[in-house]
């Protein structure tokens, strides 16, 4: 293993032969206390997070959701909740599959009852080089520490409380009512799922939600890129919250911003093709 | 003061997490929360609660009955909450959206207990309370009003009752309220929601649309659509009017794009889910229509941003090592010469003339420019050339020539191409599925490999032309595929003799694809396919005929043939009738030729087209006559039943009187043909009598048919025959042929009837 995969990429992302692992498990000390920010090297995002924190109690509950939850989705999880913003996470894929050792063999894994550790002790007996080479064991371990294991958003009972064991980790905090007001994707083809999925439950909460996907190639890199982007967008998201229950005429009204702010947001990130839609749990 | 409020807050989401853990106490906590989330309460306990109450009534664990109870309780602080002069956003949105989780509890009760009037004032009174915001409230209190409006049309439109004698498991909608309820009489009801309906869906008519509010209401109309069958019609044909790429424009901003898209996209999922849920219903088709009308539209609309995507994902993408490839070995390039060399490899014309390091340039189709644009393009252009600059293009394009003809020069390049590729290790890409990764192939444009200069150029494959194959490959090749064509109908069963139609005349050959219709199409294959084809196999002046003439046992129909005869003889019992549809066909063929060949070649003489059926014929018969037994009616029927008898037949025939077994099987031939067919009458009596002189065991049988047909060349001592012998055609040893037999006859000639119409006898002597 070589040094901290970000600090490679910083110097160059493109000059590296292999893709950068994601990053390891945060010390459990830094969690609570620490400021968040310099974790991976990156500060910009973070730096006035204290402070923030401070000035803001309300925080919108997020929900990350991309094909397998294990990359993309992990990685936003991990972010968001670090910036301490209640968010649950899910897969919109039938099974969960991680790369093998070719194309045709994928490691599958059934949603909702496989934990990342099991897969992690799994890969590891399989072939340890191989997995941790590819970054497979490392994000495993990112996972691992941040919740118990893969869930399939087809199956998660919308407003069903979540105090279960299985169901904390980083970021259940604030979102036990087990309903969240932003769901971020991170494909278009996890948007259309989702967007499809709702329609077909009906909407029997009558809850708005916004269901926002930000595309992010699958892969370490992007990943990492995608979690800061969907950081990025929360925090832009949060503001508008905040503004709104500061003003109680109703001229800022939030839902109303969204798309103005996911269009700014878009200016800073143009690599990350946005797409939105109010819909209803 | 603020401690205080913090510590109350703290306090209400303690009660909150202990509902969350035991559902069953929700009914408490509610009624215990209400005072102090009341109207008259601080803004943040105000927030709470209204956000507690509408996660408590879209809570799934909260029992429906009990729900129900509270609902009724909460009334008068939603309405109190809603009363306050100084509305605060966030607590309304709350509000509307718990209005909304009991609005459907509220008519359950009242459809239970019609007379509790106050309970549904109050509920009116909230409804037209949110009603008046529905226009005129901030953003995110208009978006929670659809919900409410929409979930009011749910209730008040008659749904589906699944199981009459099950009233609890009943959807709540207007088909649970009695007809003569005193309260909400279903036929105020119902024009009420239908009114709401059209309001909600003017969101799609108006001129200014907000996507906020198009795409809440789209997102929310599924439910409608799918479970009140009564306005399905009305909302479908306002979705399928609607065009979110309407306010599309060529000059777009970033905010513009966000609220297309998003209209867009919500509707194609609504359209979608709906077509998946009913295949086949009314709107299908014009669902498909309208999706794919929009799938066209769409790239001109984003055709900005997604060129945009595309260029920003080059640098940033780190996997695709055809691109990560190409553009590391741009880069030296740039440095050495404007003009870059040629890759290693053959290169294709384009390339060689490809002088621009820009990719897109390199990539551009000039053919895609009006002709007219281009001349008013090129002429100020060339006008104004660089001198130098041509003298230069021209010059490396020579080189690359030289370069090309001379290969050695390529050869450092090859070398340093291939250290490269040792360098390259596979990337693994996490969490990345097969199937992404196919669509990811599938996205990329498809010249992309063959056009770009700086690749390797593979050029277009075209697999070599096989060699020709020799003549016995093609007689084996041949062979397997009679084999196979054969095998296939030994496989099909024959048409159960009860299912058998006889439709007589209209009967169609091989129209029905079994066992007889593969007859049918085999025999035609021998006898029509190569008809004419092989004819000048006679003849001799023609050089192709005489090049075939030595591999003329090698032609399709002469193995077909061959097969089919081979096919008889094994069980000639059962497959009587095939050979006797062969030979038929056969014979009609051979008249069918020599007209063709009558007409064509009148007075040239020459070529005779080759006459296939006395040879197959007697072919046939030479398989199945040493297996006749003496009783057998095999023959007869076969002899019947055959267009044409002719001398060489009847030799076969009285060959079998050598066997004294069979001489009455020969005679009885012999004396069926004599009476049946009278063509071949003639030669049957001839070859009577042949039997008669020249075959001992035969002579008395033969007399006896003699006396009948030619009486005058048996001796006088016989008695001559009378009347009554001439006119008695059935005979004591003679019998008719069966009943069966002769129905088959007519079955098999229905089908010939068609193809004798020109003029041929219906049955000819040889």
């Amino acid at each position: 293993m070589a040094a901290d995969p970000r600090l490679a990429r910083a110097m160059d992302p493109r000059r590296t032969a292999t893709p950068p692992q994601p990053p390891p498990p945060p010390p459990p000390a830094q969690s609570e206390q620490k400021p968040v920010g310099g974790y991976d090297g990156v500060e910009d995002v973070n730096l006035d997070s204290e402070t923030r924190r401070e000035r803001e109690d309300f925080k919108l509950k997020f929900c990350t959701v991309c094909a397998s939850n294990n990359n993309r989705s992990m990685e936003a999880h991990l972010r968001l909740s670090l910036a301490s913003y209640p968010v649950l996470s899910f897969g919109t894929g039938s099974l969960v599959r991680l790369p093998g050792p070719s194309i045709t063999q994928p490691n599958v894994y059934s949603f909702n009852n496989t934990s990342y550790e099991s897969m992690r002790q799994e890969l590891l007996a399989k072939d340890p080089r191989l997995y941790r080479a590819n970054g497979i064991l490392p994000m495993l371990e990112r996972n691992s520490s941040v919740k118990w294991g893969p869930e399939r958003w087809q199956d998660w009972p919308v407003g069903m409380p979540r105090l279960s064991e299985y169901q904390q980790g980083k970021g259940s905090k604030g979102a036990e009512g087990g309903v969240v007001d932003v769901v971020i994707t991170c494909e278009e083809r996890c948007w259309d799922a989702v967007v499809d999925n709702l329609i077909e439950r009906g909407s029997p909460l009558n809850r708005p939600v916004h269901v926002i996907n930000v595309d992010i190639k699958d892969n370490h890199e992007e990943a990492l890129v995608g979690g800061k982007a969907i950081l990025d967008l929360a925090d832009s998201l949060n503001e508008a919250a905040n503004e709104e229950r500061v003003d109680t005429e109703g001229n800022m009204s939030f839902d109303e911003r969204v798309p103005d702010i996911i269009a700014d947001w878009q200016e800073r990130w143009p690599h990350l093709p946005a797409l939105w839609t109010l819909a209803w749990f | 003061m603020a401690l205080a409020l913090q510590e109350q807050l703290n306090q209400l989401e303690s009660a909150r997490q202990i509902v969350l853990k035991d559902p069953p106490l929700y009914p408490q906590i509610v009624s215990g929360i209400l005072p102090i989330i009341g109207a008259h309460a601080r803004l943040e306990l105000q927030r709470w609660g209204a956000e507690f109450l509408a996660e408590t009534f879209s809570s799934p664990v909260f029992a429906p009955k009990q729900k129900e109870e509270s609902a009724v309780g909460v009334l008068g602080t939603l309405k109190d909450l809603l009363d306050m002069p100084k509305e605060d956003a966030a607590v309304v949105k709350s509000v509307v959206q718990t209005a909304a989780s009991i609005y459907e509890l509220v008519f359950h009760y009242i459809v239970a207990n019609p007379h509790d009037v106050p309970v549904w004032n109050q509920m009116a009174s909230i409804k037209s309370s949110i009603l008046k915001r529905w226009d005129t409230g901030p953003a995110g209190v208009r978006i929670c009003c659809i919900k409410f409006v929409q979930k009011i049309i749910q209730v008040q439109t008659p749904g589906v009752i699944p199981d009459p004698r099950r009233p609890e498991h009943n959807e709540i909608s207007l088909a649970i309220v009695p007809r003569d309820h005193p309260m909400i009489p279903p036929s105020k009801l119902e024009p009420e929601a239908s009114g709401l309906l059209d309001r909600l869906l003017n969101v799609f008519q108006e001129d200014h649309s907000d996507a906020l509010f198009i795409t809440a209401t789209l997102n929310c109309l599924g439910t409608l659509l799918r479970t009140r069958q009564s306005i399905t019609n009305k909302i479908m044909s306002v979705i399928l009017n609607f065009n979110p790429l309407k306010q599309a424009n060529s000059p777009m901003n970033q905010k513009a794009k966000v609220h297309i898209k998003a209209m867009d996209r919500t509707t194609r999922s609504l359209l979608m889910n709906m077509l998946r849920r009913n295949e086949n219903g009314p709107f299908a088709s014009r669902i498909k229509a309208h999706v794919a009308r929009f799938d066209h539209q769409r790239p001109e609309i984003y055709e900005e941003s997604s060129r945009k995507r595309g260029h920003a994902a080059e640098p940033t993408d780190g996997l695709d090592n055809a691109k990560r490839r190409r553009l590391g070995a741009e880069i030296p390039n740039r440095e050495l010469s404007t003009i870059p060399p040629l890759p290693p490899g053959p290169a294709s014309l384009k390339q060689i003339f490809t002088l621009t390091t820009d990719q897109d340039l390199a990539n551009f189709d000039v053919m895609s420019l009006p002709p007219q644009l281009m001349v008013n393009i090129t002429l100020p252009v060339l006008a104004r050339v660089d001198h130098q600059a041509l003298i230069e293009a021209v010059n490396h394009v020579r080189a690359r020539f030289m370069s090309l003809t001379n290969p050695s020069t390529n050869s450092p390049q090859i070398g340093a191409l291939g250290d490269d590729e040792e360098d390259y290790e596979p990337d693994f890409e996490p969490s990345e599925d097969r199937e992404q990764i196919i669509n990811k192939a599938d996205a990329l444009p498809p010249e992309d490999s063959l056009e770009t200069p700086t690749e390797v150029a593979l050029g277009p494959f075209k697999l070599p032309q096989p060699p020709p194959m020799t003549a016995e490959e093609t007689h084996n090749i041949g062979k397997s595929v009679v084999a196979k064509v054969f095998d296939k109908m030994d496989r099909l069963e024959d048409t159960s003799v009860s299912r058998r139609q006889k439709p007589g005349l209209n009967r169609l050959a091989g129209s029905n694809y079994d066992k007889e219709a593969w007859v049918t199409v085999i025999t035609r294959l021998a006898t029509r396919t190569s008809a004419g084809s092989d004819e000048g196999a006679d003849g001799e002046e023609d050089s192709k005929a005489v090049a075939r003439k030595g591999s003329f046992e090698y032609s399709l129909s002469g193995m077909i043939r061959e097969r089919l005869a081979q096919h008889i003889r094994e069980d000639f019992r059962s497959r009587i009738n095939i050979a006797i549809a062969w030979l038929n066909e056969e014979w009609y063929n051979d008249q069918i030729q020599k007209q063709a060949t009558g007409n064509v070649q009148e007075g040239k003489g020459g070529l005779q087209p080759k006459q296939h059926y006395e040879r197959w014929m007697l072919r046939v018969l030479d398989g199945i006559i040493p297996y006749l037994d003496a009783k057998d009616k095999l023959l007869i029927r076969f002899l019947s039943e055959v267009p044409e008898v002719n001398e060489k037949v009847l030799e076969r025939v009285k060959g079998l009187a050598r066997d004294p077994e069979r001489v009455q099987l020969a005679v009885n031939t012999l004396l069926y043909l004599i009476m049946m067919k009278p063509p071949a009458r003639d030669i049957a009596i001839d070859a009577v009598e042949d039997l008669w002189r020249n075959y001992d065991d035969a002579k008395a049988p033969a007399a006896k048919v003699l006396a009948k047909w030619r009486p005058q060349v048996l001796p006088p001592p016989t008695k001559p025959s009378t009347p009554l012998n001439i006119n008695g055609v059935k005979s004591e040893e003679v019998k008719s042929p069966p009943p069966s037999t002769l129905a088959h006859t007519t079955s098999v000639g229905g089908e010939q009837m068609e193809h004798k119409q020109g003029g041929f006898p219906v049955a000819a002597a040889g």
